[in-house]
């Protein structure tokens, strides 16, 4: 029955209350541990189309008599447009369409940021629109821009009200305590570098709207777009069959679509609008850097009784202020925590998600803080943390919860240290690392998928969502398949297209996995009984003998029959079923767990930094599909340690340039970067309370523990504190530098 | 005009000078296969072979290989490789993988079976965002099955 | 746009100047006509009028890094400075020639600052963002030149055949100056043939970069000893590849505030590398 609650609804570590009408989830979770197909290693079913070339990705849709379009972007930082002139543009051979400021919201008139949209042009040709943009004559009033975030905040340029958060009596925490540490830890700003870089497709089709985009998110593109352009949201249709990288840059439509959009209208041709690498790499959205005073009170034997911290996101000129201080609150077991946040506006390109924000920064400052505590009261950093284990969340249960079995689970790999340490030789230095992970997954209502099956005993699942590389088709058919009690090559999965299939949620915050699946097996369960009435009548049994597994209608009293047979009479009839995610457990948080434990060799001399192994521990519930979820785990810490050790976009602090645009200055990690060994330990526990499935998700808990973890095992092979990121050479060999000299007073106190 | 030999094939287009090879496989002989990246030579994710050397088409005027043998991976779909990568789950997204393959092909090619380091050493210049490095390195090593 | 396909050296150099510039292997030239850095109207494809292949002592300068990284008649350094230069497609496709005229990647101008390599009147990396920068010669001009290879060249004493001279590495580079911000005395009519690389005793190539494969060199070490003399050149810390008289030299250095780090990296390399050509 459908029922209509007032619910909580989390993307990304925000939280909204909404009304929504969700089905009750009927199902029964299956018994923990592998069936036939679920929790098997399935490799992706689409990944001979991928491997092949085959795959239509946006990049590679060619719709007859497209244009493509080039974009004006502003040069400065902070700057007004005091005058336009498309005029030129216009006259440019190729060119069909031309726009500026007046024509649509999304190019500005007040330049806000470096690479914002002020002007587009659509041509025949990429080259053509590029050659006209540089004909469009604009006179700009130059301003002061602000850049950095400490002096945004102390002129009180915010983008919201300073965040302040308070349990306990932080005051006396600190006074009560025998220790306290205190630091301050900046991380840098970074860019997402999807290999398929944002771009867009609109054609329209009398008064429809198709609109082919590179996204992780179907559903909102359609809404954005039709509430923009004042549209009935069904009339645009949305189209993304493969998806080429978006780790949270793609949640929404983006000022290329909008621009796009409104050339084609113009042009009365379907046209392009794609982002090239550098503009990627100023306009598409980033990491913003933070900068984290922490301060952390202990007593001697290690119990947290204050943490504190003041917390400042650079921003950007738009966007939301991300969670840095989440760990901090969420963590451990601490009765007195007081944080406050500002969301610094300055004239840089406005952030956007990147694979659990707030969370990643957040947890290296926390995490690092944490070992520098325990390295000054000389206890195991992995005690340190089972001590103030948080076994209950703030006022609200914990749906579940096995972080202490991470942490027993992290014990081989921790014991590791004493061998790494011995094997430091000359000035290569080695130790061990862990760090701590908490974060969302939980996913939510509303979400749906169909399933048809026709008498060729083959199924087909539906849904309009997106696969944006994570391997969520392939769990998706696997899910079915476990249901229906089907080989996973007798069943189809169609998505990418909003035309085709019913709503389905966004691919970000760990989400799809819990939001789609519980939805996707709901559907096969639906096909799977009208399988079994029809079976039943067929051979006159009860339907309660009857089963379905191996491809087979299965009786308890021993008979089987293929399934083809069983519907093989049904000819052009099909057996359609329906399935809808119910809604999450009242009442409580749902959240995921995890601990890495990284080893690391440090050239003492030169600053080099490698990382030679890392163990992830996570829980995240139920495990779908063990082999893709690895491959999540290695590409999480991959990515994260691109983030701790090579990447940071960097500006020219007098213009706001963005001097990292192209790829040989932004530093992606390389192959011969990868670790020698990443282990990938998931729990693969049930969560009980947690739909029919018991799965979190896990695209963004491996990045999040990451940085801190290499950073405390290079404290733990040279005794250095590494306080920013990324720890290039120069953050490295400052570390061993005052490092020394603090040894080195010691060893001087003494004598004085 | 430009003559190119592509898979095999004899192809005669138009093009100006200045053209590249990828935009001229993707836009003008519908071999999206080949993906373009970054389009300035830094990602690999264009990488085709030309007389069997891995080149990046992206900034490879597309007249300097005429006459010349371009592989794709349209060329190269029934290579073993494709199946060593599914098999091994070394791809995500699955944008940078054409290039992945022609680059590992060449490296194959040369050594068949390229320890750990000559697979990361040969790889490098192929970047991969969702980070499939572990399972690229070991579907490489494990290509003939 | 034009291109020609000269079949000989003089063909090619009569062609070259004037709005035609030479094309080898497009790594770099590609690029940067496409960003505007550099104009042509005449491509001149130097594939088939420039030597390649290898003998002896002596490098055609069509040669690839790809090729040089392989032979075993290369000196160690050099092999070793191919192998860690770029990225396995890029060094198939560069040939030596070309990456002895590569120009800095410093953002600034790459990104077309009007800055002072470009003709403009100051370095904005000097008061800008400079990390990846030079700490030897860098008072008009902050850029770092980006090849191993060349310093590589200039420690190991090669010397280069163009179609006009022969020349040695420190002739082929110039610190810019007021009057002429060029970094090279190549003419814009001018060809790099063949370069002669003497066999030393014993050499090696070391590199600092920001990742382990597939970046420029945040500081590279060449070391080459023929008898008791080592000689020694660094890439990535000066504006030109740079000559190192002796390791004490690098007390000489004059890093900017974001440099720094670099003169002591530079120390470690240069001591290592002295101690594995002893």
């Amino acid at each position: 029955m459908a029922r209509l609650i007032r619910t909580e609804k989390e993307v990304e570590g925000r939280y909204e209350e909404v009304w929504l009408v969700v089905e009750e989830d009927a199902l029964d979770q299956w018994p923990s541990g592998p069936g036939d197909i679920v929790g098997r290693a399935a490799p992706r079913i689409t990944g001979r189309q991928r491997a092949r070339g085959e795959a239509r990705y946006t990049a590679d849709v060619q719709l007859p008599g497209m244009l493509h379009t080039a974009v004006l972007r502003s040069p400065h930082a902070y700057a007004r447009v005091k005058s336009i002139d498309l005029t030129r543009a216009l006259e440019a051979p190729g060119v069909r369409a031309a726009i500026g400021p007046d024509a649509l919201h999304v190019l500005v008139d007040e330049a806000g940021y470096p690479g914002v949209a002020v002007a587009a042009v659509a041509a025949d040709t990429f080259d053509e629109a590029r050659d006209a943009v540089a004909l469009i004559e604009v006179d700009w009033e130059l301003l002061d821009p602000v850049l950095d975030p400490e002096d945004a905040v102390s002129r009180g340029q915010l983008l919201i009200d300073p965040r302040r958060y308070e349990r306990g009596d932080t005051e006396r925490g600190f006074a009560e305590a025998d220790i306290v540490v205190e630091a301050e830890y900046r991380t840098q700003t970074v860019l997402h570098n999807s290999m398929e870089t944002h771009q867009t497709i609109c054609e329209w089709q009398g008064d429809r709207l198709d609109v082919y985009i590179s996204t992780q998110f179907i559903w909102g593109v359609r809404d954005e777009v039709a509430e923009e352009l004042g549209m009935p949201p069904d009339k645009v249709r949305v189209v993304c069959e493969f998806m080429g990288g978006g780790f949270g840059s793609k949640n929404g439509a983006g000022d290329h679509t909008f621009i796009a959009a409104e050339l084609a209208k113009r042009a009365g041709r379907p046209v392009r609008c794609a982002l090239t690498r550098r503009e990627e790499n100023q306009a598409s959205g980033n990491r913003n850097a933070t900068i984290q005073r922490l301060k952390a009170g202990a007593r001697s034997d290690g119990t947290l009784v204050a943490l504190s911290g003041e917390f400042v996101n650079a921003v950007g000129w738009s966007g939301w202020t991300a969670t840095t201080e989440g760990p901090m609150q969420m963590l451990y077991a601490c009765d007195n925590v007081q944080t406050v946040t500002y969301g610094a506006k300055i004239n840089t390109p406005p952030m956007r998600a990147f694979r659990a924000p707030g969370f990643v920064e957040g947890t290296f400052g926390l995490e690092c803080l944490l070992d520098e505590l325990a390295a000054k009261l000389d206890l195991d950093p992995l005690e340190v943390r089972r001590l103030n284990h948080a076994h209950a969340g703030d006022d609200r249960p914990y749906s579940s919860k096995n972080l202490m079995e991470c942490y027993k689970r992290a014990e081989p790999h921790w014991e590791r240290r004493h061998d790494a340490r011995a094997r430091s030789e000359g000035p290569w230095k080695r130790g061990v690392g862990l760090a701590s992970q908490i974060w969302y997954g939980g996913g939510g209502p509303p979400s749906y998928a169909w399933v048809r099956l026709g008498s060729d005993g083959r199924a087909t699942v539906i849904t309009a969502m997106q696969d944006i590389g994570t391997g969520t088709a392939t769990a998706m058919t696997q899910i079915a398949a476990e249901e229906l009690g089907l080989p996973l090559d007798r069943i189809d999965f169609v998505l990418g297209d909003s035309a085709r299939g019913p709503y389905a949620s966004i691919s970000a915050g760990s989400s799809t996995i819990p939001s789609m699946g519980p939805a996707v097996r709901a559907a096969a369960a639906d096909a799977g009984r009208q399988i079994i009435e029809i079976a039943a009548q067929r051979y006159d049994k009860e339907q309660r003998i009857l089963s379905l597994k191996n491809g087979h209608v299965t009786s308890s009293d021993g008979g089987s029959w293929p399934l083809a047979e069983v519907v093989g009479l049904l000819e052009d009839a099909q057996i359609l079923g329906k399935g809808a995610r119910g809604p999450n457990p009242a009442g409580m948080q749902v959240l995921t767990f995890g601990v890495q434990v990284v080893e690391v060799s440090v050239d003492t001399e030169t600053g080099e930094v490698q990382v030679d192994r890392v163990a992830a521990i996570h829980d995240v519930g139920r495990v779908i599909n063990p082999l893709g979820a690895s491959s999540q785990v290695e590409g999480g810490i991959i990515q994260g340690i691109g983030h701790t050790l090579s990447e940071e976009r960097l500006l020219d602090p007098q213009t706001g340039t963005i001097l990292t645009q192209s790829l040989d200055h932004y530093k992606l990690p390389t192959i011969a970067d990868t670790p020698p060994e990443i282990v990938t330990e998931l729990l693969d526990i049930p969560d009980e309370h947690l739909t029919n499935l018991g799965s979190k998700g896990l695209g963004e808990p491996p990045i999040i523990p990451t940085a801190a973890a290499i950073a405390n095992a290079i404290r733990d092979a040279t005794g250095a504190d590494v306080r920013s990121l990324p720890i290039s050479r120069e953050e490295m060999l400052r570390a061993l530098r005052e490092a020394r000299e603090r040894a080195g007073e010691k060893v001087a106190a003494p004598a004085s | 005009m430009v003559e190119l030999v592509v898979n095999g094939g004899s192809h005669t287009l138009e093009a100006p000078v200045g053209r590249s090879l990828a935009e001229t496989l993707r836009d003008g002989l519908g071999l999206t296969g080949t993906k373009i990246g970054c389009n300035e030579g830094h990602c690999g994710a264009c990488t085709v072979l030309v007389d069997g050397v891995p080149t990046l088409s992206c900034i490879t005027l597309v007249h300097t290989v005429e006459g010349r043998n371009v592989t794709t991976i349209e060329g190269l779909r029934d290579h073993p490789l494709v199946d060593s990568f599914v098999r091994a789950d070394a791809l995500q997204c699955g944008f940078c993988t054409p290039g992945q393959i022609v680059s590992a092909s060449a490296l194959v090619e040369a050594n068949p079976e390229p320890t750990r380091e000559q697979i990361r050493h040969g790889m490098a210049g192929n970047l991969c965002r969702c980070g499939a490095y572990p399972k690229i390195e070991e579907a490489i090593a494990t290509w003939q099955g | 746009m034009q291109l020609q396909r000269p079949e000989t050296p003089e063909a090619a150099a009569a062609a070259l100047g004037s709005g035609s510039v030479a094309l080898a292997g497009g790594t770099e030239l590609v690029p940067l006509l496409r960003n505007g850095l550099v104009r042509a109207e005449t491509l001149i494809a130097i594939r088939d009028a420039v030597p390649r292949g290898i003998d002896g002592t002596r490098i055609g300068a069509g040669t690839t890094l790809a090729e040089l990284e392989a032979d075993p008649q290369i000196p160690q350094a050099l092999r070793e400075a191919c192998s860690l230069a770029a990225s396995p497609q890029l060094r198939t496709m560069g040939t030596i020639g070309g990456n002895l005229l590569q120009a800095t990647r410093c953002w600034y101008w790459r990104l077309d600052f009007p800055c002072y390599l470009h003709g403009g009147e100051r370095c904005h990396a000097r008061q800008g963002e400079h990390r990846e920068h030079a700490i030897f010669g860098n008072e008009r001009c902050a850029s770092a030149h980006p090849s191993d290879i060349a310093a590589t060249l200039l420690a190991l004493g090669a010397t280069l055949r163009t179609t006009q001279r022969e020349l040695t590495v420190p002739d082929l580079y110039r610190l810019p100056t007021d009057d002429n911000r060029k970094v090279t005395t190549i003419e814009p009519d001018e060809l790099i043939l063949e370069l002669d690389v003497p066999k030393p005793e014993a050499s090696t190539y070391l590199k600092a970069m920001d990742r382990r494969q597939f970046a420029f060199p945040m500081v590279g070490v060449a070391a080459a000893r023929s008898g008791h003399s080592v000689r020694l050149a660094l890439a990535g810390v000066a504006p030109i590849p740079w000559a190192l008289g002796s390791p004490d030299d690098l007390d000489e250095a004059t890093p900017l505030t974001g440099t720094a780090y670099k003169v002591e990296i530079a120390r470690t390399l240069v001591r290592r590398a002295v101690e594995a050509v002893s």
